[in-house]
């Protein structure tokens, strides 16, 4: 009857598992979605990718160099 | 996977007979996931692009190669960025874990492991170490040290052991904890002094092949995704996993935190993206198209979380807008698979990672 025994312990923890689950408190998309697309908004402006620096503020952007002749 | 004993107490054996049947538990969890699936779909009130939708278009993104990292042999497989914002390292499908100064391309470390497909390298959080693993089962943390020709090989320290390969490492706040994905569908938490394994994380029921910590001011959880089409948030110091979302039709391939760390997203062998909400547990966004068929290996978001920066095996990356799932941008320039995309940590660039041997800095 091991392997019986076996299967009813992992059903039994699916339970349990589904039981945790199942408890928890969940919002509306409605007022979640708001507060992702607060965020967004909040942090564009020092979002470099999003809003493209100048060459001179970018490590990675390559400056024209200054030549001592 | 678990270790069940095959043989637990007569006694306790005998009341677990007693009391359930299998029947009637498997009956009780039927019913639980309907209730579930009930309970997620009365929060489905609007729609994530319809709440999105005042919201400013993005403007064309100017995005170019700025760098190509060359100097690796084979796939490259992992990349990381250091907290400077300038070095990085990657690793590769011929052993070698290469850090290099993105901004002059100099290469200032070279570690060859023993074994081939390093799938995993992560930069310690002070810079002064590197973690990889892969095909070994193993994640290694390698110091780094200024002298630049000491053997490097020799100073690496075996922290995590697995049963089968490593995907995904990370180190949490600080160089003395580990955490780690396998092939053995488990994740472990290790200390790295001791090596010692602090807690470890079972419910996939596949080979897990990701894993991204939540951003520090949200606690102690991580999400795990694997070739079980499941994604995973677990709860660090018990254990526990706290949620689970089984939306996509293949593996996923890599999982990334929104950086509010209120929601993640997830890539994936069925061509998609998508992004799921973690305060109304369910998924609110795919992002996709008719035109794009090959699976997606690795995900990132821009700082401001608007960006989603998406590395696909048809060798483009495309750039899709979070917020209204829109694709505004496709980086066309790698020959061969993205393995990885990463958002430099002020932001200013993105990596990624090849097949090609190559790594691309875009700006």
């Amino acid at each position: 009857m091991c392997s019986g025994s076996n299967s009813i312990i992992q059903a039994q923890k699916l339970v349990d598992q589904l039981q945790i689950e199942a408890g928890m408190e969940r919002f509306k998309i409605s007022l979640t979605a708001a507060d992702l697309v607060q965020y967004c908004q909040e942090h564009r402006r020092s979002d470099p990718l999003l809003t493209g620096i100048s060459a001179s503020s970018n490590p990675f952007k390559d400056k024209k160099t200054c030549v001592l002749l | 996977f678990v270790s069940v004993s095959c043989c637990p107490s007569k006694m306790a054996c005998q009341g677990l007979q007693k009391g359930e049947t299998l029947a009637s538990l498997k009956k009780e969890s039927e019913s639980l996931k309907k209730k579930l699936e009930e309970e997620r779909g009365k929060l489905n009130d609007v729609e994530l692009h319809q709440v999105a939708e005042k919201v400013e278009a993005v403007a064309a993104l100017s995005l170019k190669t700025r760098r190509v990292l060359k100097g690796h042999g084979n796939k490259v497989l992992c990349m990381d960025w250091c907290k400077d914002k300038r070095r990085l390292v990657s690793s590769s499908q011929d052993g070698k874990v290469i850090v290099w100064d993105a901004f002059t391309l100099n290469k200032e470390h070279g570690v060859t492991l023993p074994c081939t497909w390093v799938m995993a390298c992560a930069y310690a959080p002070s810079g002064c170490a590197v973690a990889c693993g892969g095909l070994d089962n193993k994640c290694s943390v390698v110091p780094l040290s200024l002298d630049r020709n000491e053997n490097l090989a020799a100073k690496k320290k075996s922290v995590a052991m697995h049963t089968n390969y490593l995907s995904g490492c990370s180190f949490t706040n600080s160089d003395m904890q580990l955490l780690t994905s396998s092939g053995d569908g488990t994740c472990a938490l290790w200390d790295v002094e001791s090596g010692q394994l602090l807690q470890s994380f079972h419910g996939h029921t596949a080979d897990v092949l990701s894993l991204d910590l939540a951003p520090s001011e949200t606690g102690n959880t991580f999400v795990s995704g694997g070739s079980d089409m499941k994604a995973n948030v677990w709860d660090m110091r018990s254990g526990q996993n706290i949620q689970s979302f089984e939306s996509h039709e293949s593996d996923i391939n890599c999982v990334k935190y929104y950086p509010s760390g209120d929601a993640f997203a997830s890539a994936s062998d069925d061509a998609t993206c998508r992004f799921y909400d973690l305060r109304a547990d369910r998924e609110v966004a795919v992002y996709q198209k008719d035109s794009i068929i090959f699976g997606a290996s690795t995900v990132d978001f821009s700082l401001s979380g608007r960006l989603l920066f998406a590395g696909y095996n048809d060798y483009t990356i495309n750039v899709w807008d979070v917020l209204k799932g829109t694709r505004v941008s496709i980086l066309f320039g790698h020959e061969n698979r993205i393995s990885r995309v990463r958002v430099s940590p002020d932001g200013a660039a993105l990596c990624s990672a090849s097949w090609d041997s190559s790594l691309r800095i875009w700006a």
